[in-house]
């Protein structure tokens, strides 16, 4: 154990037992010295909570000392008190292992699953980035006409600077991937391009040499980059002559200036950030209607909002659309917290989940109250017959709360392990780049704050039966010589919890069901290819020495050598890959339309591909031809377009032979001619609309990068060896990244649903395990106690089917009542899981009928198993123990 | 002068410990003379609470020290026997005397 906190919770303990002062404080300390002494090993804290708790033991009973003291008998009297209890507590438990298992895994179950989703959320949504000062950092970017973000223009983010007052600085930043090379393997390292000032503006300074300075935002500074210490750490050995030494990125030497510290991360890990210098002055950089993928990122000046500073970053970007409507129009600005804009994605459905876990929690702890006065109910003879032989109430009590809270506690321990067992499970099957999931830890909060819940409930509900044996009513029992008295009161006690735990149930399972119906949707979405036997990985060319015509070139000689692999029977390039989303979009004109207003131009995902990209993808041809070898950089322009342009643009017509243009009206692009119409895949994953989309020729617009996909004959995971072979032979300084099959790349876009799905439904089924059994005991209680009038009706020739029915019917007309509550509480939470779900309503009829089907049949089965029993009465010897 | 007070064993243990110590007893050392010499090893409960009444008998008292950061910069307590206490002490060393006077060679050490 490395650190030098002695155990916070046995401190915090200490702290409210022992006395105030001087008195108090050097018995702790003495504690923690000897704690510290011991190396702050796990043996040491164990000895730390030993002493801690014989200690609270001893000062909390021992009186205010201005009354001086009782004598020492009086702590020994108690110590004994505590020890009978404790062993009688364990007896009990051991004589009724059924009921005893049942309660502990009630509780390791509801303490465990809701401190696990806490953690969850408090990981990622309630801590602080840690980054000095969060809340003051503001994520801003500019969005078009119809709010989608578009990322920001160069000449916008320098305006930005000069006019907005509500920042100390504003820096900007873009993602870039880079190519390490001049080391034995060349690598693709994860980069970012940020201005000088982002690293103040993030309040970070590196552990060695210097962060960026305005400097080096000049043309023509030379190249700097800042390293990240992990990056350092193992790629580069930790060399503390770092600084100074050059890497070469996208082959162009980059001096190291510093080394950030271990633990910095902006919104996801980097390898490098790259200063600005170096593509200062560039032609797209400074057209100002070229978004170039950068993101504004502000610090508040203390006392300003972040509502404020939006405010003022619109009016300005109303100012720019004044003085430059050509490019301007239409920009707006979105701005909001670092820490926010961080977790948009995944927020909703962790607060689903959270909600979910509240009612399991519930679940449990109605389960434990109605195990406890059940329990209770069964003991009232045993208490009444101690009170009468002179046990006082204090003592009756206190052996119930011994007897509830060693089950609080030992459920609470289970507790702890099945929280970290389930929350290691959620960060496996957690979305790949959730963000901040490396912060997700057990929280001790939360642990603290279910175990208390369940903890509460057991002694409130423990303490009962012994408070009420020992009241008059409880001589009444004696004398009755049977617990009708109590018996009808706690029984109408558990049927009311019951009511509740089947109601709560109900709505988790309605959860459940719906979530089980969106992911049955999604993976029936008709993705537009065929997913099997693919295999896909990424590369660029980056860097000046490759040029069109190389670019061109290459990708060809590519994939010809592809081709010839064995195993792999097609192979072509396309920039965006569907699923994953598009990397290119932009507006478009059309030749044989009106051109509407600037504002209302019409938006494409425009894709380069290479020719046979269509035929490896199995996509279906509506109309036209594919790409083919004609389509050179020389020949006529051309495009391929999906079926959602050509219906939205020439409904009605066929499209093929007429002609867009990418870009605004006045760009001089060419005209290019639609030569095919292909249906629609899914571009930007699963669940979202596909959008207009238009393929290019390769040829005639090479990128820089470039996706791979490959059909492969027999399993695709295997292929990745044989494609980076044949890249190494080509060109051994273009590392391959991201290889994956396209069948996970599905399954990676799903993560987020299957994460959802499976805690609801594990949630339903513990809320559906635990209302059965409440159930069932309910009613098998409710046997027992009517065994007399059972009998007597079986002596007077009462049918078998009349008494199972009566029973039955009185067990369902609690699930029933639980059932139309539950119903009517799914309805009212519906709103807040809409947004979690995919073809299906909230409010979906054929789901919340099935969800009460099952829930009424499990109900039926839970009553007729005791039911049944009581048909078996024998009614002399019912009447018999009377 | 009150008749001295009458010491249990385990004050008597205590008050020893203190004595021994010198003008260097507090709690932690106090609880690893008893577990060397005494071979007691004592709940922190009982120890504390023992030497609560103890004070309050009047037989120790204690000043504060400062604390250093191996304990947080917690406080110390810095016990030592007051004149009853070593009063109290010596009855009961004299008590044991007297009562074990002539019963030496029950209770032979083997030589060699």
């Amino acid at each position: 154990m490395t650190t030098q906190t002695p155990p916070r919770v046995a401190e915090w303990l200490l702290r409210r037992t022992l006395p105030a002062g001087t008195r108090g404080q050097s018995i702790l300390g003495d504690l923690v010295e000897e704690w510290r002494e011991a190396g702050a090993t796990p043996r040491a804290t164990l000895r730390f909570w030993r002493h801690a708790l014989s200690l609270a033991l001893r000062y909390s009973v021992k009186h205010d000392r201005s009354h001086g003291h009782p004598p020492e008998r009086s702590d020994d009297m108690f110590l004994d008190n505590l020890r009978n209890d404790l062993r009688y507590a364990v007896r009990s438990y051991a004589k009724a292992p059924a009921f005893t298992l049942i309660i502990l895994t009630t509780l390791a179950l509801g303490i465990g699953a809701s401190t696990a989703i806490f953690s969850m959320v408090n990981g990622i949504l309630l801590q602080p980035l840690p980054l000095p000062d969060p809340d003051r950092l503001v994520y801003a970017n500019e969005v078009n006409g119809k709010g989608v973000v578009i990322s920001m223009a160069w000449p916008n983010y320098v305006d930005w600077r000069a006019r907005a007052q509500s920042f100390q600085s504003l820096a900007n930043s873009r993602d870039e991937p880079y190519t390490l090379t001049g080391v034995d393997r060349a690598q693709r390292l994860r980069g970012r391009r940020v201005t000088g000032n982002f690293f103040q503006t993030l309040g970070v300074s590196p552990v060695l040499g210097r962060g960026f300075t305005e400097e080096d935002d000049r043309p023509n500074t030379p190249p700097a980059v800042v390293i990240s210490e992990p990056f350092w750490r193992t790629q580069l050995g930790a060399d503390p002559a770092i600084i100074g030494r050059t890497l070469q990125l996208n082959d162009a030497a980059h001096t190291v200036v510093g080394v950030l510290p271990r633990d910095f991360q902006f919104v996801r890990p980097y390898d490098v950030f790259v200063s600005m210098g170096p593509m200062a002055g560039e032609r797209n950089l400074l057209d100002r209607g070229n978004h170039t993928g950068f993101y504004a990122l502000g610090r508040l000046k203390p006392g300003v909002s972040v509502e404020a500073a939006g405010a003022e970053l619109r009016s300005i970007a109303a100012s720019l659309e004044h003085e430059y409507p050509n490019t301007n129009t239409g920009v707006s600005v979105r701005a909001e917290r670092l820490a926010d804009r961080l977790v948009t994605d995944i927020r909703l459905t962790l607060l689903v989940l959270f909600g979910a876990v509240g009612f399991l929690l519930l679940i449990a702890c109605v389960n434990v109250a109605n195990l406890l006065v059940a329990r209770g109910a069964a003991r009232q003879h045993e208490l009444a017959v101690r009170a009468a032989l002179g046990g006082s109430r204090r003592r009756l009590v206190s052996q119930m709360l011994v007897e509830s809270t060693l089950v609080s506690i030992a459920g609470g321990a289970l507790g702890v392990g099945a929280g970290a067992w389930l929350l290691r499970a959620l960060v496996a099957v957690a979305p790949e780049g959730t963000p901040r999931i490396a912060d997700v830890r057990l929280d001790a909060a939360a642990l603290a704050f279910a175990f208390a819940a369940a903890a509460i409930c057991g002694l409130v509900f423990g303490a009962l039966p012994a408070f009420q044996a020992s009241g008059d009513a409880g001589q009444q029992v004696l004398v009755r010589g049977r617990a009708a008295g109590f018996a009808s009161r706690s029984h109408r006690l558990r049927r009311g919890l019951m009511v509740v735990e089947t109601a709560l149930a109900l709505v988790l399972l309605t959860g459940a069901g719906l979530m089980m119906r969106t992911l049955h949707e999604l993976t029936q979405v008709e993705t537009g290819f065929r997913s099997d036997h693919l295999v896909t990985t990424r590369f660029s060319l980056a860097g000046e020495q490759w040029t069109r015509p190389k670019r061109v070139a290459f990708y060809n000689e590519l994939q010809s050598r592809l081709r010839a692999v064995p195993g792999i029977s097609d192979a072509a390039f396309t920039y965006s890959l569907p699923i994953d989303g598009s990397n290119w979009n932009s507006i478009f004109i059309v030749g044989d339309k009106p051109v509407p207003p600037r504002s209302q131009l019409p938006s494409a995902a425009f894709t380069p591909v290479s020719a046979g990209f269509f035929e490896t993808m199995g996509m279906r041809l509506i109309r036209g031809r594919f790409f083919d070898g004609t389509d050179s950089a020389t020949a006529p322009k051309v495009t391929v377009i999906n079926e959602s342009l050509a219906k939205r643009l020439w409904p009605g017509e066929d499209a093929v032979g007429k002609r867009l243009k990418q870009g605004w009206p006045e760009t001089p692009n060419e005209w290019r001619e639609v030569v095919g119409v292909v249906a629609d895949v899914k571009l930007n994953g699963v669940a979202a609309e596909t959008p207009m989309q238009a393929y290019l020729p390769l040829p005639q617009e090479p990128p820089e990068s470039m996706a791979i996909v490959a059909r492969t004959q027999g399993d695709p995971a295997a292929a990745g060896p044989a494609i980076e072979a044949a890249m190494q032979q080509l060109n051994k300084d273009l590392p391959l990244f991201q290889i994956r099959t396209m069948d996970d790349v599905l399954g990676t876009s799903l993560a987020r649903q299957r994460m959802s799905m499976l805690v609801f439904v594990i949630f339903a089924l513990v809320a559906l395990t635990l209302a059965s059994i409440g159930l069932y005991g309910v009613v098998a209680h409710g046997v027992t106690e009517r065994m007399h009038e059972i009998g007597v009706r079986i002596a007077l020739g009462a049918e078998q089917w009349h008494v199972v029915g009566m029973i039955v019917r009185q067990g369902l007309s609690m699930a029933l009542v639980g059932t139309a509550i539950g119903v009517a509480g799914a309805i009212a939470l519906s709103r807040w899981i809409q947004s979690l779900l995919f073809g299906v309503t909230a409010t979906d009829p054929a789901t919340l009928a099935a969800v009460v089907t099952v829930l009424l049949a499990v109900a039926v089965v839970a009553c007729s198993v005791p039911a049944w029993r009581a048909t078996r009465v024998d009614p002399t010897s019912a009447l018999r123990a009377e | 002068m009150p008749p001295p007070a009458y010491l249990g064993e385990f004050e008597q243990l205590l008050l020893l410990a203190i004595a021994r110590l010198g003008d260097r007893a507090y709690g932690l050392d106090i609880a690893r003379e008893l577990e060397d010499r005494a071979g007691r090893v004592v709940s922190r409960g009982a120890l504390y609470t023992s030497l609560d009444r103890l004070e309050d008998k009047g037989l120790l008292r204690w000043r504060a020290a400062e604390g250093t950061p191996a304990r947080n910069g917690l406080p110390r307590r810095l016990y030592v026997v007051t004149p009853a206490g070593m009063a109290a002490l010596r009855a009961s060393r004299d008590t044991l005397r007297r009562m074990w006077h002539g019963l030496e060679h029950l209770f032979k050490e083997p030589t060699s």
